[in-house]
């Protein structure tokens, strides 16, 4: 190649944007396409694409794995819940968990996955442990997907500053053919499909030399394996769980039921609120007053007809203010938290006072009038 | 406005009811949330959070966050992300750290105690930190040859050589800490990178941190808050709190958590952790959700005043980020759709931004967007970012929350913790590290360790004073610290007679004008106070009706100017007050009808109004002894506009007589970005103007008492405003050189006492104080609890003396500062803070949320603004 053209080119490359990134996002459409339940992070590192993947409503669990644990210490705190996850749970479970061990070592808590992701990871394996790691990702982790990027070698030469390989501690960097040889044959001998793709594009007249990043996402070709299956792989765990985190979530019976209570004691607030505002306009205007002194019992016959006619209608009687369980749950929050209405019974039973017959929920307006 | 601000201006949750709008006895509540409110921190980023910033105009966006990131210090094993410049590396002097005021005082070196008044067992919150013998924080400087570029890898390339340097350290990437000392005072080192490469290592000791230096106070400070990060507690702010276990409270849509303050500092003779329990109210609404009930509440027209009223000032959390924000404006002229700047110069709408780094879908289009300004530079990066109100959750109270006496109710058995129940919390905390393993392990390794039982001492109550009232003199209980019946009946010191007053009400409160009239005539003669009838002015209810009525038949013979409003609507109020303020300065008096109601307690409400308004019109109730012949004493406290205009006012305020019980009362308005100081200088140097006029001397003592200096700003007030005070006292004269005592005054502080009365804890009584184990040796300052409290823990008033030239002895200083704490005419008890420091407050508030400029001076020699 012409020295000088070459030149060019390693001025010019600049990925945007950055390659990291776009190795990330590659994962994340991976995500959004095939929607797994359980991912894996294979060398996850500083947890940065684990951090992005907490995002992805779809996934439920998260494990990273890295053979460093100071490395993954250092910003694993970033994968814990916000306050904010604790004010507003959300619908999805979600338990995010990091282990500290080798990818050449099998553990029972890798098990079970959907998408097992090794981005930039295998060129950092040591002969010993490449050799070892088709068995353990493909052979005994088996998920449907597994997805591996690499370093195209044949991409090197337009990269500014790269003497052997584009980092210290690569162990190889392969060209296309290496590490589509090697991939295709682990596929055929663990019965997976493989496609190649990449990100980072050659610049135009380059396109010879490949993606800076080439990735190959390999498609597991037999249905899931069944738990007995599972049972008989060795179940000692080799790993070490260095960060264990479990978010609030609605599927939880103690968060549900916090978030059931506030939305109906705040529902049945608003009611409450329009109902006596409503009575204070009736009552509130003088001229009124004096001709029909309308009387406490004589606005709640009023509604007590209503209570009858539709049995929904909130009521006053005497200082208590009765609002309908039925009323409340027609209100959407409160009905797509819930369900059934047996279901919203039963869980603001003992936690919100209602009336004798457990039909409503009650406030007593005694007080409250005073003060505001 | 800041939470102490509003904690201030909270009307009074006393068995009295209120006597007029807005008018707070200067007992204090506690406060739900502490520390929380006037100085949130702007957290350090999380991993790759980038800021959707404003639009062009508003800034650039912030750089990617990874960047800038300072580098952080790793620590060993448990502590790993600590860095030794916390989170984010903008650690902010809280603690005043290194501000030596004392050494400069002569007079105290040898000792800053008191000896007045009866011993008290007292214990505290205060834990010792105890360290192994000998204990000190090697630092070490570490170079490498060739020179490593990479943090990581100097990391790595370091620790090979674990067994040299031992399992506990903390190292930046050039600086490492070892709590042992190597052997030699240089250690080279070889290591091999990956590929090869041979690397030389010079580890150089280059510091050996004593226990007591501040780099050690900083780095115990990371560790503990470390330990509460370990303990599974989530950073809010400052604090730490318990996610799992909180406190709802549905009816107002309200979560409480426990959590709790932390701070090491260097005491009087041990390093010690003060902890306290701390409330975090979190609202389990987005800021859509509030601005769509308000939408609803108010209608279209009024929404976005209401908006800004409800909204502006609040903290928000994000969904995304652990960054709480304050905010400061609401853009309603973008929405999500709008674009902002890039880092890297791209436009990208928020729905855009939200989608591709978070993977949120925002909903709602059309909201606007909250704009919240940068409080320190980041980076070379400054201004404001703007957040979706859709994604943000609301913390905190607001005003109106406040004033829901239900709801204050319903926190209030949350969150005042009586003694024994406060200390049994944190004794749970105590526990909670003692019982962790990998919490001990980490503190074992450094070699430190903390006591599980707080700090007792002995402290001491000060006498009580006697109130002199027209020649009577009273003692009070000191259980209740009041006095309300023990003067009632009693002629005041000085009565202002109501010969020419209007009283204007609506046709509604008709009846209540009357009422009040009525109890008002039974209750002014045994006060002394001469009453005629007013001239009584019906209006309609708009606020129109009332400014017209007051430009009609004010005139300057008129004493006092006094409105039944018939709701707590501001706005009335503020057209009223500022009127009366500055366009007409005449005294005035709101009272709302509704505190007029209840004719079981018309009698005492119109007790109170007749003293409130007796002061008003430049009246004296009652006094106590105050030894110290020809002093002026001075109190200045700073209120913070956040509505209109981003103002500061600073409310100053100085005696005018022997006894105390007159006041010169000044304010200054300040825009943002001026000093207050320069306002308060002309004010001094008016107050001491009329000092002179009233005494036909100068003052030869000045007493100062600085309220409103927010942690960490201690330096600029040694360094610029007792220097500026100096200054205008020279410009009086060359032959002029007063005796000046400067004293900080600080409310909110982490500090609890309990006294261990009959084998349980109690609130300490009123007239403790305490100067001695839980002050520190580098100033000159004491504790007073001068109030009482219904509920909760009684919190102490911290007082740093500044500046000295007094020659007083600590046990005087201490005297009169409890003397002054008894001299507030809106309360007839012991209030919190020394008289000047409430009026002074009193005045900044009344400016700032209803005047918003300077008060017509013509006012200046009476507590119109009480």
């Amino acid at each position: 190649m012409d020295k000088n053209f070459k030149e060019e080119f390693t001025q010019i490359i600049k990925f945007e944007p950055p390659l990291y990134k776009q190795r990330h996002q590659f994962v994340r459409d991976l995500v959004e396409k095939y929607k797994p339940k359980k991912v894996a992070d294979l060398g996850c590192a500083d947890c940065s694409l684990l951090w992005m993947l907490k995002f992805c409503s779809c996934i439920e669990v998260l494990a990273g794995l890295d053979i460093c644990a100071n490395v993954m210490k250092e910003k694993m705190h970033t994968l814990s819940p916000l306050p904010v996850d604790y004010l507003q749970p959300s619908e999805r479970s979600l338990t995010v968990t990091l282990h500290h061990g080798s990818v050449a070592h099998k553990d029972p808590c890798m098990l079970g996955f959907d998408l097992v992701t090794c981005i930039e990871l295998i060129e950092h394996l040591e002969e010993s442990e490449l050799k070892k790691f088709p068995e353990v990702v493909f052979g005994f982790m088996a998920p449907s997907i597994v997805v591996i990027s690499t370093p195209n070698s044949e991409f090197n030469c337009l990269l500014p500053r790269v003497m052997l390989y584009r980092h210290p501690d690569h162990k190889f960097e392969w060209s296309q053919a290496e590490f589509q040889s090697w991939a295709l044959e682990t596929a055929r001998c663990y019965d997976y499909s493989v496609e190649f793709t990449g990100v980072g594009h050659p610049p135009t007249g380059m396109e010879k030399v490949g993606f800076c990043t080439q990735i190959g996402v390999f498609f597991r070709k037999y249905p899931q394996t069944g738990e007995s299956v599972q049972s008989e792989k060795p179940m000692e765990a080799v790993y070490k769980t260095v960060f264990k985190a479990v978010y609030p979530s609605l599927k939880d019976e103690k968060y549900l039921q916090n978030a059931v209570i506030s939305e109906v004691i705040f529902t049945a607030q608003i009611i409450k609120h329009r109902l006596m505002s409503k009575r204070e306009e009736y009552s509130d205007d003088p001229e009124r007053k004096s001709k029909f002194q309308p009387s406490m019992d004589c606005f709640s016959d009023y509604l007590g007809k209503l209570v009858v006619e539709k049995n929904m209608e909130p009521f006053v009687s005497g200082n208590e203010v009765y609002i309908p369980l039925r009323t409340i749950f027609s209100f959407p929050k409160v009905n797509r938290l819930c369900g059934t209405f047996e279901k919203l019974c039963k869980l603001i039973a003992g936690k919100v006072t209602l009336s004798s017959d457990g039909s409503a929920v009650m406030f007593n307006i005694e007080h409250e009038n005073e003060e505001n | 406005m800041t939470g102490r601000a509003r904690a201030r201006g909270r009307p009074p949750r006393q068995t009295l009811p209120p006597a007029a709008v807005g008018d707070a006895p200067p007992q204090q509540l506690q406060h739900p949330q502490q520390l929380q409110q006037q100085l949130q921190q702007l957290h350090g980023p999380p991993a790759q959070s980038e800021e959707p910033g404003g639009h062009g105009h508003l800034r650039a966006c912030e750089a990617p966050l990874q960047e800038r990131r300072p580098e952080g210090l790793q620590v060993s094993s448990g502590l790993q992300d600590l860095s030794l410049r916390d989170r984010g590396g903008r650690r902010r002097d809280f603690h005043d750290l290194g501000v030596n005021t004392r050494q400069a005082m002569v007079h105290v070196q040898e000792s800053k105690t008191g000896f007045s008044g009866k011993m008290i067992k007292l214990t505290t919150n205060h834990f010792r930190l105890t360290s192994r013998p000998q204990w000190a924080l090697y630092q070490y400087h570490v170079g490498y040859s060739p020179e490593m570029e990479a943090r990581r890898l100097r990391s790595a390339l370091l620790f090979q050589h674990e067994e040299t340097i031992g399992k506990t350290h903390a190292f930046d990437g050039s600086i490492l800490f070892l709590p042992k000392k190597l052997e030699n005072k240089v250690t080279e080192l070889f290591s091999r990178t990956r590929n090869g490469e041979d690397v030389k290592i010079t580890v150089t000791l280059t510091n050996e941190l004593p226990p007591t230096s501040p780099t050690c106070l900083q780095f115990y400070n990371i560790i503990f808050r470390r330990l509460l990060k370990m303990l599974n507690l989530q950073q809010i702010g400052r604090n730490y709190y318990n996610p799992s276990d909180p406190v709802i409270i549905p009816n107002h849509r309200l979560m409480v958590w426990l959590g709790f303050t932390s701070s090491i500092l260097q005491y009087e003779e041990n390093i010690m952790l003060c902890t306290d329990v701390s409330h975090k109210v979190l609202r389990g609404e987005t800021v859509l959700d509030t601005m769509h009930s308000l939408h609803s509440q108010v209608g279209e027209e009024r929404f976005r005043d209401a908006c800004a009223k409800e909204l502006i000032g609040l903290i928000v959390l994000t969904k995304y980020n652990n960054r709480t924000y304050r905010i400061d404006d609401i853009d309603w002229d973008n929405n999500p759709k709008s674009t902002f700047r890039k880092s890297d110069g791209s436009e990208m709408s928020f729905v855009e931004y939200y989608k591709k780094q978070y993977n949120i879908e925002i909903s709602d289009w059309m909201q606007p967007v909250l704009i919240s300004q940068m409080k320190r530079k980041r980076g070379n990066i400054q201004g404001s970012v703007a957040l979706i109100p859709e994604l943000c959750s609301l913390t905190g109270l607001t005003d109106k929350m406040r004033s829901d006496f239900n709801m204050m109710k319903d926190l209030a058995i949350h969150t005042r913790l009586p003694p024994e129940q406060r200390q049994r919390e944190l004794g749970r905390l105590l526990n909670y590290i003692q019982k962790d393993d990998n919490v001990q392990k980490e503190l074992r390794n450094w070699g430190l360790s903390f006591d599980n039982k707080s700090v007792s001492f002995t402290g001491r109550i000060v006498q009580g004073e006697k109130i002199f009232q027209s020649g009577a003199m009273f003692d009070y209980n000191p259980q209740f610290a009041d006095w309300t019946k023990e003067t009632r009946g009693v002629p005041l010191i000085r009565s202002m007679p109501m010969d020419s007053w209007l009283l204007i009400y609506t046709r509604r409160n008709y009846d209540v004008a009357n009422t009040l009239l009525q109890s008002l005539f039974k209750v002014t003669p045994s006060m002394g106070i001469h009453m005629n009838r007013p001239s009584m002015i019906e209006v309609d209810d708009r606020t129109e009706a009332y400014l017209r009525v007051l430009q009609q038949r004010v005139t300057t013979d008129i004493n006092i100017v006094f409105c039944i409003l018939s709701s707590s609507r501001k706005d009335k109020y503020d057209a009223i007050k500022k009127y009366l303020c500055t366009d007409c300065p005449i005294p005035s008096q709101c009272v709302l009808a509704r505190t007029l109601s209840k004719p079981q307690t018309i009698m005492t409400v119109a007790t109170k109004i007749a003293l409130q308004m007796n002061c008003k019109m430049g009246g004296e109730l009652w006094s106590v002894e105050i030894p110290l012949k020809q002093v002026m004493i001075v109190g200045i406290d700073c209120y913070h506009d956040t509505v209109s205009g981003k103002q500061s006012i600073a409310g100053f305020v100085a005696s005018l007589n022997q006894s105390v019980t007159r006041w010169f009362s000044r304010c200054v308005v300040q825009s943002r970005g001026q000093e207050l100081v320069d306002g308060i200088k002309t004010c001094l140097q008016t107050a001491l103007r009329n000092w002179s006029k009233w005494n036909k001397s100068l003052p030869s003592r000045i007493f100062v008492y600085r309220d409103g200096v927010g942690d960490g700003q201690l330096n600029t007030l040694v360094n610029y405003e007792v220097p500026q005070f100096l200054d205008c006292l020279k410009s009086i004269g060359t032959d002029y050189s007063p005796r000046l005592t400067v004293i900080v005054v600080k409310k909110r502080v982490g500090a609890r006492f309990f006294a261990e009365i009959g084998g349980g804890l109690r609130n300490p009584p009123p007239g403790t104080v305490v100067d001695t184990v839980v002050t520190r040796p580098e100033w000159y300052d004491f504790f007073v609890v001068s109030q009482t409290v219904k509920n909760g823990c009684v919190a102490p008033t911290h007082y740093n003396v500044i500046y000295d030239t007094s020659q007083l002895k600590p046990d005087h200083v201490q005297r009169l500062t409890y003397k002054l704490c008894h001299m507030y005419y809106n309360w007839s008890g012991i209030i919190r803070v020394p008289a000047p420091c409430q009026y002074a407050h009193k005045l900044a508030f009344l400016v700032g949320q209803s005047i918003h400029r300077e008060p017509n001076l013509m006012l200046s020699d009476r507590l119109y603004y009480l």
